[in-house]
């Protein structure tokens, strides 16, 4: 299969199951975001406890393809701020966003044309003002089990165990 | 007339999270981690080049052939498209709407707005996506299932801001069926 076909296709997955999730619904993603509804941050949690145990998984199968970002710290503490205005404005994200714009919603369409002009500035800006902050505290591509030299599994373990714990704790009775 | 309420998912939190870190463990296992913001970029490269190749092939980033090609990414994010359409449909969720239930409860039922709000958002969005090295799923998502440094200052700038943005736009509670 090509790479193109198995992009598509793991696409189409995400594409579903961010719509019958409900993180594709930007009520609930606001929702969650003010402490009045927590159904997307129990999905998100659940979507992260279980990626961070399977990735484990594959690591020790040899079998996982990592890519991990560089840890320029001021650069990527700037974007999670920008990103999260407009993550609390709106109540989508880039994949979200085009979910929900294909499920209908014309107003997630105005803003994936806004995430267009973004990344038009994005470029405009890249060279003047982005690499100069990309420079300022970076550690490259590090993970947490490579710059503490704590293993893996000892990360992955109590995380997971004390997320599913928190999980069922605070469930609906 | 009566105001409307959030309605609940199709599915329940706890399988609705399986599924996603189920497909995050796939995609990593045959490819790469989920991402998406890195192809509203690449879209915008391929319409520069367009007008100015010169442009493209001197610029310190977008010279990049990952830029330049409808590669795994590019595919990934029609996919997206195609799943939510397809699943929308399927399930008769499928629905012309313009706002939603929390911006009409706290700005009204002007489309205007919300519209214009959303541009604003959408473009801080991506431009934040693109300055972290990438979004919710490809920084967030996939920085917790590889434990990257990276996520750490990003999860908590996101949302920190982002809950302090909804605070201030949202200050009233529509009613929300659980």
């Amino acid at each position: 299969m090509s790479s193109e076909t198995i992009g598509f296709i793991i696409g189409s997955l995400f594409g579903a199951a961010l719509f019958l999730g409900g993180l594709a619904d930007p009520d609930k993603i606001i929702g969650t975001l003010r402490l009045k509804d927590y159904h997307a941050m129990r999905t998100i949690a659940v979507f992260v406890l279980v990626g961070m145990l399977g990735t484990w998984i594959l690591e020790i199968a040899g079998v996982a393809h990592f890519s991990v970002k560089p840890a320029a710290m001021v650069a990527i503490a700037i974007g999670g701020a920008l990103l999260g205005i407009g993550f609390g404005l709106t109540g989508y994200c880039p994949g979200t966003g085009l979910a929900c714009a294909a499920s209908g919603r014309l107003d997630a369409l105005v803003t994936v044309a806004g995430m267009l002009l973004g990344a038009w500035v994005f470029i405009l800006i890249y060279a003047g003002i982005v690499q100069p902050i990309d420079a300022i505290a970076n550690f490259k591509k590090v993970t947490l089990p490579e710059i503490s030299g704590i293993a893996r599994g000892f990360w992955v373990v109590p995380i997971f165990v004390g997320g599913i714990v928190a999980l069922v704790l605070t469930r609906k009775k | 007339m009566e105001e409307p309420s959030v309605k609940k998912s199709p599915l329940p939190w706890w399988s609705a999270g399986i599924i996603l870190g189920l497909i995050q463990v796939l995609a990593i296992g045959l490819t790469k981690p989920l991402g998406v913001s890195t192809e509203f970029v690449a879209a915008n490269a391929k319409l520069i080049k367009a007008v100015d190749e010169d442009y493209v092939k001197e610029h310190p980033l977008i010279s990049e052939e990952k830029y330049q090609k409808f590669g795994y990414g590019w595919w990934f994010n029609l996919g997206i498209i195609t799943g939510a359409f397809l699943t929308a449909t399927m399930i008769r969720r499928w629905k012309i709407q313009k706002t939603t239930i929390w911006w009409r409860t706290n700005h009204g039922t002007s489309v205007a707005k919300r519209f214009i709000a959303g541009f604003i958002g959408g473009f801080l969005i991506l431009l934040g996506a693109r300055f972290a090295h990438g979004c919710t799923s490809g920084q967030f998502a996939s920085g917790w299932a590889q434990l990257s440094l990276s996520v750490v200052p990003f999860t908590i700038t996101m949302f920190g801001f982002g809950m302090l943005t909804a605070y201030i736009a949202y200050p009233k509670i529509p009613k929300i069926i659980k």
